[in-house]
């Protein structure tokens, strides 16, 4: 009898990632360490205004400086302008908005001749009247910032569902909240950089980090004055981006002008301190809400108002609302919503998308508040969750269904595994105690979208594999690898379908030129799009493997596996043939020669929001719930948080180690939202530009994480999978400032939770309680 | 603030790996050197358009001299060169120089207390340097020395007549910093060390504050407070000090001496805190040094 192979499962095992013994060894090769031939390096000079004037800009002496090849300003640059609604010139001529403005760049042999150059760049201004906040921006007669736009409204989102008068004659207690969520900032630790190539024939080839290469193409190109087509991104491995580069900003047309101008290659990298001023921050929000319940606490209307902070020009933050939106009208069932927001133009740092992209700051707010609720109704944070709770397979107030979700089983299991309502009401009676040291344990949940976001006509992937003589698998794929991991997870995907070693599969990304088109990397979207499409591609390669083998033996194809490399038999794992044997026989064929190859484009059954926000516009849906306890010390203010318990419903697991992973990060980032980071404007002007003064979280901070995984097994997903990576960001902020309150009895409706804040809450409370 | 444009940093010209202390003072005394130790301060301060530095690079980290711990029956002496690492490492200091050894514990990173020396600490001169608060409660002496043209000729200047402005020091050009000293505090000192931070690590004290003072017979002797980031300098206590001073620990003293500490100090707002919050802390880790000082 023939060697036999047993089946064996990839999918929901633990894989190291394929980037990892690279990355470790520090051998990865990052955009910041490359040098093409010639290479010139390139700086941009900033402003120190926030808005005025351009009256002269003098680069004369800057051009005279030996080393220095060129220096551009905006009459050097075509006319296009970047942006989500195109008023952002690369390079600003008339006018300046925010500090971060662009007003010319030089490239030198040097950066060090760069960083002299730029100093002797002279600049005269008139300076205007600035605008710092949305009241102020919103005044009549307040300073215009964009002449277009002469309300200061960049953009606005409307949704109403059912009746608020209605809802609120349905209403025991009506709960008004204010909440102001802050500027926070990506923190990439590869910071942000840029090469650009020009051929003769005036074709751009960009090396970029950008997470949407394909669609960038068709944003670029008309800053450049070129044909999209005339455009090739090339992505190698990306340093972090959380979703800063989602957009094109000026810097990447700047370098390519530059290159253009100089006829050679230039790299533009930022120093740390530009990193902080001028790439995208988190879209700060003031939410105002009524919301109202019955005396059951049975929710039964929401409306909810806010303004954003647009800063100087318009970048993905102003969209981050049809995210906000979908929490504010969706996340539990409430009857009766109104929602609306306002991205305000002034004189402030303009917000990009961020991992969480409109629902972080969402879900602070509503979670805050769902617990504050709770209080009036006499109910304990679970209870109040759970009977309000979303349920499987219902439409949410803007059309979507809400498929396989299980937000029950995220509050009870994270309930039950953290003791959750004996600590609570234990350590809500120690607020008067007189203790130093306080704990407290919160909740907080969240719903996010899981399958896509259809916010493109298209929200496809396509995936191009072929297989080599020796069975190896090449599979280039659309999906952006920025450091997610979708590349290990398409690899085991792949792997699964064409029964071959992890080791023998490449995953090809990210070069326009080679893969096929993709929407990009956001919304928690690669494994469940790219993974489906690669999954699809696959199987058109197995079919048309076991097609040949069924024509070599005389067992059919659907009795025959891949397994080990190996053409087996399904039933008992007899090998028949090694399929690398087979693809050369394939191939070999004279007449009949073929190779394995598969190209598939996969489409969610999903579609765009219509004009009044209703739409089915991702393919699945998600819940987690988060339970953090933690100790205050409440003389210093500081927070250490003892334990998290985290519960999400990812549909399947593919790669565990990539799940924690993603969950870890995630809660890291959203630690840093709700407690420590906090990117401080003061008219217009970052203060803390340094990783001394903007504090992420390092890793002795970090708690443990004890996590859980629901599989609801998604009908549409890949092998039943959900896209998993922003909820972990998204829900753990509330839940810490829910057990501040339960630790204390003090609430901070505006984060970070820093201990400055935390102290002087507290120091107030007790002089309130020792005056009464 | 946007990035510099005006000044050009001074680009260092010439190195000089020094191996000795009288190597070292040499190369001072032509007028336009800059010392380096750890680098720590120095590498990121570089490139900041507001400070300057003298083309003569001197780098005094492998100036076996500078590298000892002496520890004295009388008198303890550290070379300039010893690390937050070599503090902590020191089996005696721990006993001899608690607060001192737990500013080396809460100092930065692992990375950079290999790296960070204590001489650099003082020489930088910053207001919330944290090795220099537990010293202003040692008394501790700083030993400077500089080439006279004949010979090597040094001076002691106590701790807290050291230090004159944010960044700033009685530290001539000339003069390189060659060891810290203090006198032997005898067994059981009482002595804390607090910094603000809710990490671990990596933390610019917002406040630290150092206590150090013997109990004989119920009455506190050799007060010292010190306070790091609540002035342009680190600063002793002297009014709450005195407060304290003889006296036996009551609940009134212990009120009394934190409004004396809040009268006394007059810390700013800057982005790190406010100055509600900085004298907030003060009194925090004051209330907690004389309840720990009363328990011992
Ligand atoms: C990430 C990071 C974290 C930090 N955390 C802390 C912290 O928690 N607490 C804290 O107090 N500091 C901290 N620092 C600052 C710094 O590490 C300390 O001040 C350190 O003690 C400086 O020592 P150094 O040997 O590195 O000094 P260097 O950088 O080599 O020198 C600093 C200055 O002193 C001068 N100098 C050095 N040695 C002498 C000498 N013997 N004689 C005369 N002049 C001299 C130099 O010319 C320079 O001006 C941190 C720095 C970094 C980069």
């Amino acid at each position: 009898m023939n060697k036999t192979i047993d089946r064996e499962d990839i999918i929901g095992a633990r894989v190291a990632k394929l980037d990892a013994p690279e990355k470790v060894t520090g051998r990865t090769r990052y955009i910041n360490d490359m040098v093409l031939p010639r290479m010139l390096r390139a700086k941009i000079f900033r402003t120190d205004r926030v808005h005025a004037k351009i009256l002269k800009i003098d680069t004369s002496k800057a051009e005279a400086l030996p080393g220095v090849v060129a220096v551009i300003t905006g009459v050097d640059a075509p006319d296009g302008k970047i942006g989500v609604i195109k008023d952002n010139p690369p390079l600003k001529k008339d006018k300046v908005r925010c500090i971060r403005d662009e007003l010319a760049a030089v490239a030198a042999e040097t950066e060090e001749i760069c960083d002299a150059a730029l100093r002797l760049i002279e600049v005269e201004y008139e300076d205007l009247p600035p605008v710092f906040t949305c009241e102020d921006a919103l005044k009549p007669g307040a300073p215009v910032i964009e002449v277009d736009r002469p309300d200061n409204i960049a953009m606005a989102q409307d949704f109403s569902a059912g009746d608020i008068a209605e809802g609120e004659k349905a209403s025991d207690h009506i709960v008004e909240g204010k909440y102001n969520v802050h500027y926070v900032t990506h923190c990439n630790m590869g910071v942000s950089c840029c090469l650009a190539d020009i051929s003769v024939d005036g074709k751009v080839t960009l090396y970029s980090q950008s997470q949407y290469p394909y669609i960038m193409k068709m944003d670029l190109a008309p800053a450049l004055g070129i044909h999209p087509g005339d455009l090739r991104i090339i992505q190698p491995p990306v340093g972090g981006a959380f979703g800063s580069k989602l957009d094109v900003y000026p810097y990447e047309p700047i370098c390519v002008l530059l290159a253009r101008k100089t006829g050679r290659p230039v790299k533009l990298e930022f120093s740390r301190e530009e990193e902080f001023i001028a790439s995208p921050t988190r879209q700060p929000v003031e939410f105002r809400i009524r919301a109202g319940m019955t005396s059951d606490g049975i929710f039964t209307f929401r409306d909810i108002s806010t303004l954003l902070n647009n800063g100087g020009y318009t970048s993905w933050g102003a969209t981050t609302p049809y995210v906000t939106m979908r929490t504010c009208s969706s996340h539990y069932v409430v009857p009766h919503i109104r929602y609306s927001a306002r991205a305000v133009y002034t004189n402030n740092p303009y917000a990009g998308s961020f991992r969480g992209y409109g629902n972080v700051q969402a879900t602070w707010m509503l979670e805050t508040h769902v617990d504050k609720m709770a209080e009036v109704a006499g109910l304990d944070p679970l209870e109040i969750r759970l009977r309000n709770a979303n349920q499987p397979h219902s439409m949410t107030p803007q059309g979507s269904n809400l498929g396989c979700i299980d937000l029950v089983g995220c509050i009870k299991i994270s309930a039950e595994k953290s003791d959750f309502l004996k600590k609570w009401n234990a350590y809500s009676a120690q607020w008067d105690n007189g203790e130093r040291y306080k704990r407290g344990i919160g909740i907080a949940t969240s719903l996010h979208n899981a399958g896509g976001a259809k916010i493109h006509k298209s929200d496809g992937c396509g995936t191009i594999l072929t297989m080599d003589d020796y069975a190896r698998v090449t599979v280039m794929t659309g999906a952006s690898d920025i450091g997610q991991g979708s590349d290990t997870v398409i690899a085991q995907i792949v792997a699964q379908e064409l029964g071959v070693p992890l080791r023998d599969i490449t995953v090809i990304n990210n070069d326009t030129a080679l893969g096929p088109w993709d929407v990009g990397v956001h919304a928690s979207r690669t494994t469940y799009i790219a993974g489906n499409s690669a999954k699809r591609a696959a199987l058109d390669a197995r079919n048309q493997i076991l097609a040949a083998a069924e024509k070599q033996s005389n067992v059919t194809a659907d009795q025959l596996d891949l397994r080990g490399g190996h053409v087996v038999q399904a039933d008992n794992g007899e090998v028949v043939i090694e399929t690398g044997r087979l693809l050369r026989q394939m191939h070999f064929a004279g007449e009949d020669a073929k190779l394995v190859m598969a190209t598939d484009y996969y489409e969610p059954p999903t579609e765009p929001e219509d004009e009044n926000h209703m739409g089915d516009m991702s393919a699945a849906y998600s819940h987690a719930a988060h339970v953090a306890e933690i100790i205050v010390d409440t003389h210093t203010g500081e927070i250490e948080i003892e334990k998290i318990w985290s519960v999400q419903d990812v549909g399947k697991i593919i790669n565990l180690n990539g799940l924690e992973g993603q969950i870890e990060g995630g809660i890291a980032m959203g630690i840093g939202y709700g407690l420590h980071e906090d990117l401080k404007i003061e008219k217009g002007i970052v203060q803390n530009p340094a990783f001394r003064d903007y504090h992420v979280v390092t890793a002795p901070e970090m708690p443990p994480i004890d996590m859980a995984f629901i599989e609801t097994d998604d009908h549409e997903g890949p092998a039943g999978a959900k896209g998993i990576a922003e909820l972990p960001t998204i829900v753990i902020a509330p839940a810490l400032g829910n057990a501040l309150y339960n630790a204390t009895g003090v609430r901070i409706d505006h984060p970070p939770l820093n201990p400055e804040k935390v102290a002087r809450a507290i120091w107030e409370r007790s002089n309130k309680n020792d005056a009464e | 603030m946007a990035l510099p444009q005006n000044q050009i940093p001074t680009a260092f010209e010439a190195f000089v790996n020094a191996t000795s202390i009288d190597e070292a003072c040499k190369a001072l005394a032509i007028g336009d050197g800059t010392v380096v130790a750890g680098g720590t301060d120095l590498w990121v301060q570089k490139d900041e358009a507001h400070k300057t530095f003298g083309p003569r690079l001197i780098n005094i980290s492998n100036i076996e001299e500078l590298a000892r711990i002496e520890i004295g029956r009388d008198r303890i002496r550290l070379g300039a060169r010893v690390t937050m690492s070599d503090i902590l490492d020191n089996g005696d200091l721990g006993d001899i120089a608690p607060a001192l050894c737990e500013a080396a514990n809460k100092f930065a990173s692992p990375q950079i207390r290999n790296a960070a020396t204590i001489g650099g600490n003082v020489a930088n001169a910053s207001p919330a340097a944290d090795a220099v608060v537990p010293l202003l409660c040692l008394d501790a002496k700083i030993e400077l020395s500089k080439w006279d043209g004949k010979k090597i000729s040094t001076r002691d200047v106590p701790a807290d007549a050291f230090f004159s402005a944010p960044g700033q020091s009685v530290l001539a050009v000339d003069e390189l910093i060659t060891a810290i000293s203090f006198e032997h505090p005898g067994t059981n000192p009482i002595a804390r060390f607090f910094k603000s931070g809710p990490r671990p690590a990596l933390e610019i004290a917002i406040v630290s504050l150092g206590f150090s003072a013997r109990l004989a017979g119920g009455k506190l002797t050799n007060v010292r407070i010190a306070l790091g980031a609540v002035g342009p300098t680190p600063v002793r206590a002297r009014k709450t000090e005195k407060l304290l001073e003889g006296q036996r620990l009551t609940d009134d003293l212990k009120a009394a001496a934190l409004d004396t500490l809040a009268d006394e100090i007059s810390p700013i707002d800057d982005v790190r805190g406010s100055a509600w919050y900085r004298q907030h802390l003060a009194r925090t880790y004051l209330q907690e040094a004389l309840h720990d000082a009363a328990q011992s």
